[in-house]
């Protein structure tokens, strides 16, 4: 072969391992079913968080939108991903305690990521994580302390974050060792951007409504739709 | 005249390391322990003035010193509630069990007690040797854990479970430090009831023992007995820490809201039980050797014999054995049912008599004495005020009803504080000025003991009866911020500014007596007599200070210890070995030294 068409060669074949289309999966999460009755929260224990709000507030347990929307469903990738190591963002996870309510409800953070935790209530909050597999931490936030940074090293699928002042307050941190996961938002939609085309089985977690799976098979640069319906659990 | 000197002719000269470290000397031992707990008290004391600074300006950084901390205790130089957990921890472990207790045992005890029994030494040297070393171990252990992930303990004194048991790693060495803290008490008292029983001199029967060798007799009782459960709780705890079992660690615990992963079946108010089985005998073992040496220094500044000595000494012995048999009057509010509530509120109330008995002897005593006031007789009076309050405080306390409303309030804090702040370590530094000359030959200055004194009464009140006032309103301790964020506590937050500031003024007083105690070892007026208080009991019968072995020739005792204005004596205090008129000396021993 001339050189020629040999460098040609070499140029397209970086080309093609340069310009690679990923692959996109979006989605929704819906639930189905009658709607749960969802109970107010008391704050009159500490009148600063309810300073913060101007209307009820409920749990962030079940967060519906006006079609049945699902919120707080966190999706991953469970199978099919490449064996590799994915480097850690640089980009911060940011977990608010706003008017004493964790903003958001449901979080992922990769191994070595940064998780930056808020308080800019102008009252106590006590952070209280309990991994399993990670170190636990139990922190006071008095109102001077406004932020708090922690750094998680092994992975662990969802553990719980708790206010141990305020007893409503609740949140769920998942430590990744990928970047492909997502949290539905109000509208109940995700996104999961960047992947390689390859075979995937996701799912889907929720706190109180279990887990759904889906096997999704995607082209180079192709974007599908993978929805997800849960429903009360059955007694 | 003074048999200094006595001590310079000993044929069989140590090496310094054996004279002065890993000395076998009873004196040198108790001037170890003195020196460790004096170290640990001015600890201790550093620990509680940084938290009196957040309470009472709570968020706000600690002037100039706060920077010097690193982000995990106090970023930007203000306190982390984390912190000040182990600060409050620290601080009543630190006080009681390296600061208190080897000063008021180990110290006086060590120093005092053979001479004066008449002893040349404690029982068993070597014991006495590896009790001291074990407290050093226990000491630096403690302060090691400062410096761990987490820092120190910070679950509190008492180390409730299941608190304690979940909590940073601090506590795993908390736990430790204990274990050789309490080796070190047990065998301590082994030594003192050893030394008391068997080296006794001759003609010293138990009804002649000077009060402070009861009180010591008693506390040490007390620790042989109340220590060992709290070493067993403690291994347990451990075990629980490290090991995985569940001895306080009941089913079905939720952390969090959290059920955390253990076997369960363990009972956390076990721990309370076995806790509180040593730790009120332990207020006696921080009270009874204060009493003791009060009665002491009162006596000899009173210079007449004290009223009711032997009503005292049954006293004593009757606080020992009631003593543990009231630990749970610390629990009225486990809900542990109202029969056995009703048994410890009863038996409260009892122990309550013989304290009063022993401090109303002691007023009593008073009554006609030609008072000498010096800086030793000025701490030791106000002991009697200020213990009485602390007691007299208790009793509500003591009681299932006050109790609930009043448990875990700064009540409480005012309480205990005014029973061991200005009521023991006033009795300590009465103490230290009553017998400074008999350890070094030297007085220490009169001047600024007084200086010493006065503002330390001021202001040790200016920052304890404030409690009573919050406790009363229902602010509870622990708090980080004081009561900040509770409303019931607003109206008494501006009590925290002026007991804050006490605090800090009260530490300003301490720096006469550290100016004077360092200053008088080596430029202090030195003693023209062997007995410059002119004393009765037989460590005044030794050379000052005293050598290997303590007395030149063996004691024989005579009288009882306080033999002050005897009618028809040539002087006002006639020595325990004195014999009696027209008595002929038996050879080979001593006379008094006058």
């Amino acid at each position: 072969m001339k050189p020629t068409n040999l460098l040609f060669l070499a140029c397209v074949a970086v080309f093609l391992a340069t310009h690679t289309q990923a692959a996109t999966i979006t989605g929704l999460a819906k639930f189905e079913g009658e709607k749960p009755n969802l109970k107010e929260i008391k704050m009159d224990a500490d009148p600063i968080c309810s300073t913060h709000h101007s209307g009820p507030v409920y749990p962030q347990t079940i967060v519906l939108g006006e079609n049945g929307e699902l919120g707080n469903i966190f999706v991953r990738v469970i199978a099919g991903l490449p064996k590799t190591e994915y480097p850690a963002p640089q980009t911060e996870v940011v977990i608010d305690q706003k008017g004493c309510m964790y903003d958001p409800h449901v979080a992922g953070a990769m191994v070595g990521q940064t998780v930056k935790i808020l308080n800019p209530d102008g009252t106590l909050h006590n952070v209280h994580a309990l991994p399993k597999v990670n170190e636990e931490f139990n922190l006071a936030m008095p109102k001077f302390r406004t932020e708090v940074t922690k750094v998680f090293d092994k992975v662990e699928f969802m553990f719980p974050l708790k206010c141990d002042v305020h007893p409503w307050m609740g949140a769920w941190i998942a430590i990744m060792d990928n970047p492909y996961f997502a949290t539905t938002g109000a509208d109940g939609k995700f996104t999961l951007n960047d992947l390689p085309a390859g075979e995937y089985e996701l799912e889907a977690w929720h706190e109180k409504l279990g887990t759904q799976t889906a096997k999704v098979t995607l082209a180079e640069g192709e974007s599908k739709e993978v929805n997800f319906s849960f429903s009360k659990p059955s007694k | 005249m003074s048999q200094q000197g006595h001590a310079h002719h000993d044929p069989h000269e140590l090496p310094f390391w054996k004279k002065y470290v890993f000395s076998t000397d009873h004196k040198v031992i108790g001037i170890q322990y003195g020196f460790t707990g004096l170290f640990f008290l001015f600890f201790g004391f550093c620990l509680v003035m940084l938290m009196r600074w957040q309470l009472a300006y709570p968020e706000q950084p600690v002037p100039v010193i706060g920077k010097f901390f690193n982000d995990s205790s106090m970023p930007g130089g203000v306190m982390l509630p984390e912190f000040y957990n182990s600060l409050g921890a620290m601080h009543g472990t630190i006080m009681v069990f390296l600061g208190i207790v080897p000063v008021a045992f180990g110290a006086f005890v060590n120093f005092v007690l053979p001479l004066q029994v008449g002893a040349p030494d404690m029982a068993f040297p070597r014991l006495n040797m590896a009790s001291y070393w074990l407290l050093v171990v226990g000491g630096i252990v403690m302060l090691v854990s400062f410096f761990v992930p987490g820092g120190a303990a910070n679950s509190g004194w008492t180390s409730y479970a299941p608190l304690a048991v979940v909590a940073t790693t601090g506590q795993t060495y908390w736990l430790i430090g204990m274990a050789f803290l309490i080796q070190s008490s047990l065998l301590g008292a082994i030594n003192v009831i050893a030394t008391t029983f068997q080296l006794r001199a001759k003609g010293l029967t138990f009804m002649r023992l000077p009060f402070f060798v009861w009180s010591q007799l008693v506390t040490a009782f007390l620790l042989v007995l109340a220590f060992p459960p709290l070493l067993a709780a403690a291994v347990l705890q451990l075990m629980d820490r490290i090991a995985h079992t569940s001895f306080f660690m009941p089913s079905g615990l939720l952390v969090s809201g959290q059920p955390l992963e253990i076997s369960g079946g363990g009972s956390v108010l076990l721990w309370q039980h076995l806790f509180w089985f040593l730790a009120h005998p332990e207020v006696y073992v921080l009270i009874l050797p204060a009493m003791g040496i009060v009665a002491e220094v009162i006596a000899n500044n009173i210079r007449k014999p004290l009223w009711g000595y032997k009503a005292m000494v049954y006293s004593v012995v009757f606080i020992g054995f009631m003593s543990f048999i009231v630990w749970a009057h610390h629990m009225y509010l486990t809900g542990m049912g109202t029969a056995i509530s009703a048994f410890f509120q009863a038996t409260t109330m009892i122990i309550s008599i013989p304290s009063v008995i022993i401090l109303t002897a002691l007023f009593i005593s008073l009554w006609g004495g030609s008072i000498r006031f010096n800086t030793q007789m000025l701490f030791a009076l106000a002991f009697l005020p200020m213990f009485g309050i602390g007691g007299l405080t208790g009793l509500p306390l003591g009681l299932s009803s006050p109790d609930i409303y009043l448990h875990d309030t700064y009540y409480v804090i005012g309480h205990f504080h005014y029973v061991v702040a200005p009521g023991t370590i006033f009795a300590l530094f009465a103490g230290v000025y009553h017998w400074f000359p008999k350890a070094t030959g030297r007085k220490m200055n009169e001047f600024l003991g007084q200086l010493h004194f006065w503002p330390s009464l001021v202001f040790m009140n200016g920052i304890f009866f404030p409690m009573m006032i919050q406790g009363l309103a229902g602010v509870q301790r622990r708090l980080y911020d004081g009561g900040a964020q509770y409303a019931h506590a607003k109206d008494y937050l501006d009590l925290n500014v002026m007991m804050s500031w006490s605090a800090w003024l009260l530490a300003i007083a301490q720096i006469p007596f550290i100016i004077n105690f360092i200053g008088s070892l080596f430029a202090g007026k030195k003693v023209d007599s062997d007995n410059p208080w002119e004393a009765t009991t037989l460590e005044w019968q030794t050379p000052t200070p005293p050598g290997h072995g303590n007395f030149l020739t063996q004691p024989i005792v005579y009288r009882g210890p306080y033999e002050y204005s005897v009618p028809g004596a040539s002087k006002d205090f006639t020595s325990q070995n004195e014999p009696p008129a027209g008595a002929s000396q038996p050879a080979g021993t001593s006379q008094g030294v006058h």
